[in-house]
């Protein structure tokens, strides 16, 4: 072994130094300090104009670099023009979600009292589940509403900063004051006061303030209440409830489990404190569904979301605690690095100068697996003209590509558009479970919905509609559907046919439950039920033609409209479907890369010879935490650590021979071992077996 | 004015505390010297602090008050203290005089309020009282303040300190002999029932003032024997119940149902053989405080609907909590310290031949810690929708750190060694060492709840089954 890799084996640096069990020491050299500290470098101040340019670097050319600047400033532009518009649907969603619950929160904050609570402090519990994020949206624009209208402001006080009482009330204070005079105002007002000092957590400074700007309501928004200290929570509690004749305190809890638990974990006296009301905030899941509805359904979507991202989105935000936001920020990503990685996306933008898509990107274009597909079906359709054509004429082949483009987008669009005629449908059948949006959309992403049994379900509800419901669905039909001529004239008959009997009870066809009977017969003692159709009116099997010819021409749309869009020419460009990028950067593994850096370092590590790379076995080579490691995996739960050395000098040994310094192998491995100590995978065990480690990780949990 | 007149111009308004205002306002009398120290002591809601500000004010002595569930710190009350003194002597834009308004010990104190006692205007200076309200519940107090606030009125002549306090007195706990205390017992039957008549008869719409001449008196003193007396509650409690329960007492007679033995006639026995369950379920319901009060209704049959109702709020409330593999893992939590904790206890108990001797919500109380490292394990068996590809998925403990993270702020799970010292580890703290212990900080009844929502039978889980 060389000193020279022993001393790199080492790598003594000075971030290891914390937790290191030993080193090797090397005298400094003259002339050379090593440790001294980097100099500090100028700090550039960049809040100055910022360069123009930088902006676009952010996009790098693609195709092996020969794109066009033009174009990738063209996918840019698209990207942020076709976010901000995705964005605003976004906030109007989240916005939309949460109004109800803030009109019912801002009329208890207005209506309640201490008298109207016998003397305590008005609460408002408003339990979030999972949609964490949703009460600060509330809190915020309840503040709005309660400043703007002067009635008083709120106070948010998080967890992080109520660490002792003193601290909890100094940020309240303070919280209360900057939210309406701003942080200079806070100064002036602590220094403005006539009178000896006030400590800062002295609720008087608040009082003071409360009078001097005749707050009626301040609202104290405990966000995540659960994490309270519950002794730090009773104090404050009962502080407030103390001066509740003084400032008007309205207390606001934020709960994730439920209301009974978080009470049971007060104490008595700190619940008789409180009273008031329970809002409920819509589950996150609901307002996910939204957000993707919203996002897909576009009528002028340029873009869309495949299926593999959809259920991995989709898992993500059912499994785990996540926030509508989160989810919006994941798309969001998607969406970027469809434009950021795919030179195609440049396709989407609003310029399309047949300069802007030359050389590499029609050479991009014909490789398609798309477009080698379509060359396909056009050979075998008899045009095999056409296809030299694409293939020997940029400009032409341009043309087709815009015009398949703007096809493709507008099969998307039906796609998504009978997407949701189906789930308005199913929202009139009997059935407990229903399917949402998302299930339905993952499926006709796939091009499974059309054979499923969706429909058929759908159908079916279609056949036992009666007139009323019937009217209102055929008013929602999408427009390509209802420009049909046969359903031009059903709508017709239909709207003759209820003319004529202007009867108050709708008509019913005879596929509703309400227009077969069921008979029963008693035959040797047994009962037999049969069912038959009760005697229609001439009106109900007018209705029931409609309905059969209603539902002929559904079917014929639904095997129409409902392919796989993979089989689009051109869906490369609008249909971003690569699960990878996103998994790895919402869900990165530690663990699974730490265990596998340690058990084959040579995945990570350049070797000098191929011979390392390709092997398993412990060697020598590898550094010394990755060997102990290795070992260590052998081990039991407990290990004794002669043993674990024995074993790790053999290692040296039998690859080495003579040459082999037992003393630097110690270094190494005491090195080795503090290394593995800082990972926490092993500890000292009881102090009855002090020459043993206690092994505390697993591999593959 | 004598002290007999005080306590009965006092008593039209507090019954029942004559015997305390007649001594207060003899110990307080302004011709007369006033002990340099008074203990004035009762548990809460026995009108201490209202009789005692009724007295002074009654006599006109000059007086501060101080609350010291209001002050934070040892040092915030005395800069407190000086503050009201200044303020009830009517010097207030002279602080500045006074140690600039700081006072950061009780020695400096003693020195400011003798200063401050002896600028008064000649005429002014008589006897000045001071209140020190709850002053056993200071927070942060150093051990000695009692007994040194208890010789501020030894050290000033003029001077009077009076020490409320809501928990009974050691003896010689000032340090100090002959202190003079004065007791606020817990009111009686008969005086608990006498205030509650006192005052007005809530009303009723529809019932007929005699009637609720008649019965009212019954009825208190019903609610008094069967809730508050065996419940030691207070007399607020006390008028809450009553107003509560009232109406829905009376309804039947506002409805006009018949009463039992024909007619109309409702008398108390009556209401009271017709109202037992109303004692029973709403009248025990209402000496627990929610935070969010059910609905009282106004007559017997709505009142089932609002019991329904509540019930199915319950309902609807336990699973509404956030259904996700966060709340798993913890399912998981439990049921690695159950079986671990079972697996060794059920093995004893079945040996010996007691068949099922562990009651199963008790066991849960008594769950041990365990490592992160086995929950991983056990989160891998009990998973109810287990991957279908174990090999190839990641490994699971990078997916579920991030929902243990929150748990843990969540409070629902805590680390073993923070479990008794909670209070000193500040909540953003979440790191956790190898091998350190958890344990779960809810009941295992919510948790096998919530386990049901997730298709998980705890029970099957482990050895020996919940019950």
């Amino acid at each position: 072994m060389d000193p020279d890799g022993l001393e790199e084996a080492l790598d003594l640096s000075r971030d290891r130094s914390q937790y290191q069990g030993v080193y090797i020491y090397q005298p400094a050299k003259p002339g050379k300090s090593a440790n001294e500290p980097p100099k500090k470098r100028r700090k550039v101040s960049s809040t100055g104009a910022q360069d123009p340019k930088s902006d676009s670097q952010h996009f790098i050319p693609l195709l092996n670099g020969e794109e066009s600047a033009e174009g990738v400033q063209q996918r840019l532009n698209t990207y942020k023009q076709l976010w901000s518009e995705q964005e605003q649907k976004i906030q109007g969603i989240l916005e939309d979600v949460d109004a109800g619950v803030l009109t019912d929160v801002l009329s208890f904050v207005r209506e309640t009292s201490p008298q109207t609570c016998n003397g305590c402090i008005p609460t408002a519990l408003v339990t979030v589940g999972s949609n964490v994020s949703s009460l600060s949206r509330l809190l915020s624009r309840l503040n709005d509403h309660l400043t703007s209208s002067g009635e008083g402001g709120v106070v948010v006080l998080e967890s992080g900063d109520a660490t002792n009482l003193k601290n909890s009330l100094k940020n309240v204070i303070r919280a209360a004051v900057t939210n309406t005079e701003g942080n200079d105002g806070y100064q002036k007002f602590l220094t403005d006061r006539t009178g000896p000092r006030v400590l800062g957590y002295d609720l008087d400074l608040l009082n003071d303030y409360v009078q001097r700007k005749g707050t009626k309501k301040l609202v104290i928004a405990l966000r995540d209440s659960e994490a309270f200290d519950p002794a730090l929570l009773t104090d404050l509690l009962s502080l407030f409830q103390s001066w509740l004749d003084r400032i008007p305190f309205t207390i606001l809890l934020g709960i994730s489990t439920s209301v009974e638990l978080f009470e049971t974990r007060l104490p008595r006296s700190c619940v008789s404190l409180l009273q008031g009301k329970h809002f409920e905030v819509q589950d996150a899941g609901n307002c996910v569904d939204r957000i993707y509805e919203a996002l897909q359904t576009n009528p002028n979507g340029k873009l869309w979301i495949g299926r593999n991202i959809t259920s991995t989105l989709f898992e993500r935000a059912s499994d785990y605690f996540q926030t509508p936001e989160a989810f919006s920020r994941m798309v969001k990503y998607a969406c970027m690095s469809h434009f950021f990685a795919n030179p195609l996306s440049a396709l989407l933008g609003d310029s399309k100068r047949p300069e802007l898509f030359q050389g590499r990107f029609i050479e991009a274009i014909r490789n398609l697996p798309s477009f080698r597909m379509y060359c396909e079906d056009l050979v075998e359709a008899g045009s095999p003209m056409e296809v030299r054509n694409l293939l020997e004429n940029d400009r032409h082949l341009l043309g087709e590509v815009f015009n398949h483009l703007e096809i493709g987008q507008q099969r998307m669009r039906d796609i998504f558009q009978a997407v949701t005629l189906i789930h308005a449908c199913l929202q009139h059948t009997q059935g407990t479970k229903k399917s949402t949006v998302s299930d339905l959309s993952v499926r006709a992403l796939a091009g499974e919905l059309g054979e499923s049994q969706v429909v058929d379900d759908m159908l079916a509800t279609v056949r036992a509609m009666d007139s009323e419901k019937l009217e209102g669905v055929l008013a929602t039909l999408p427009a390509a559907l209802s420009n049909d001529s046969t359903l031009a004239e059903l709508k017709a008959d239909f709207g003759t046919l209820l003319e004529t009997c202007p009867d108050q009870e709708p008509l019913r066809s005879e596929y509703n439950i309400n227009s077969s009977v069921t008979k029963t017969t008693v035959v040797q003692q047994r009962i037999q039920l049969s069912k038959g159709k009760a005697n229609l009116s001439g009106q109900d099997l007018e209705y029931t033609k409609i309905i059969d010819r209603l539902v002929a021409a559904l079917q014929e749309y639904f095997t129409e409209i409902l392919i796989r869009p993979q089989e689009l020419f051109m869906h490369e460009a609008f249909l971003f479907d690569l699960r990878n990028p996103l998994k790895d950067n919402f869900a990165p593994r530690p663990r699974f890369a730490i265990e596998r850096a340690m058990g084959s370092p040579f995945d990570y590590l350049i070797s000098s010879s191929d011979a390392d790379q390709g092997q398993a076995k412990i060697s020598s080579k590898q550094p010394a935490a990755a060997i102990l490691y290795q070992l260590y995996l052998e081990s039991g739960a407990l290990v004794n650590v002669h043993d674990l050395w024995q074993a790790f000098l053999a290692v040296f040994e039998s690859e080495e021979g003579k040459k082999c310094d037992e003393r630097i192998v110690m270094a190494l491995f005491y090195g080795a071992l503090s290394d593995l100590k800082m990972f926490g995978m092993v500890k000292n065990a009881s102090r009855k077996k002090a020459d043993h480690l206690a092994k505390s990780a697993w591999l593959g949990l | 004015m004598q002290p007999v007149d005080v306590a009965r111009s006092l008593s039209a308004q507090w019954p029942c505390r004559e015997v305390q205002a007649q001594q207060l306002a003899t110990l307080f009398n302004p011709h007369l010297p006033s002990p340099p120290t008074l203990v004035v002591h009762g548990i809460s809601a026995t009108c201490k602090s209202t009789i005692i500000r009724g007295v002074l004010s009654t006599l006109e002595v000059p007086h501060a008050v101080v609350r010291s569930s209001e002050c934070i710190t040892g040092r915030h009350l005395l800069t407190k203290i000086l503050w009201n003194t200044l303020e009830a002597l009517g010097q207030k834009d002279e602080w500045e005089k006074f140690g600039k308004g700081r006072c950061e010990h009780v020695s400096s104190l003693a020195v400011l309020l003798e200063e401050c006692l002896a600028t008064r205007t000649p005429e002014k200076r008589g006897k000045f009282v001071l209140v020190l309200d709850e002053i056993d519940r200071q927070r942060e107090a150093p051990p000695t303040l009692l007994s040194a606030l208890a010789r501020l009125g030894e050290i000033i002549p003029s001077l009077c300190v009076v020490l409320v306090l809501s928990s009974t007195p050691r003896p010689m706990f000032l340090q100090s002999i002959a202190v003079p205390h004065i007791s606020f017992p817990p009111y009686t039957r008969k005086e608990a029932i006498d205030i509650l008549l006192a005052s007005p008869v809530p009303t009723v719409e529809g019932l007929p003032d005699e009637a609720s001449y008649h019965i009212y008196p019954h009825f208190v003193s019903t609610v008094y024997d069967t809730l508050i007396g065996p419940t030691v509650g207070s007399i607020p409690t006390f008028r809450a119940i009553c107003q509560r329960l009232w109406p829905q007492f009376v309804a039947p007679v506002v409805q006009g149902e018949a009463a039992p033995g024909g007619g109309t006639d409702w008398d108390f026995a009556r209401l009271v053989v017709k109202n037992r369950v109303l004692f029973r379920h709403q009248g025990e319901s209402a000496l627990v405080h929610r935070i969010v009060p059910e609905e009282s209704a106004a007559s017997s049959k709505t009142i089932l609907l609002s019991q329904a109702q509540a019930e199915e709020r319950q309902a609807a409330n336990d699973p509404s909590t956030p259904n996700k593999k966060g709340k798993r893992s913890k399912t998981r939590i439990t049921k690695s310290t159950l079986s671990s904790a079972f697996a060794t206890s059920s093995a004893t108990t079945s040996a010996t031949g007691g068949g099922g001797g562990i009651t199963g919500p008790s066991t849960i109380l008594t769950a041990r810690p365990f490592p992160l490292e086995r929950l991983l394990a056990v989160y891998h068996a009990v998973d109810p929708n287990p991957p279908a590809n174990p090999i190839h998925t990641p490994a699971v403990s990078d997916q579920i750190y991030a929902e243990l993270a929150t748990l843990r702020r969540l409070r629902l799970v805590v680390p073993a060694s923070g479990h008794h010292g909670g209070a000193t580890m500040g909540s953003g703290n979440t790191s956790a060492d190898a091998g350190e212990k958890w344990c779960v900080n809810v009941s295992g009844d919510w948790i096998g709840e919530l386990a049901k929502g997730i298709g998980v039978e705890v029970g099957e889980w482990l050895a020996g089954g919940l019950d």
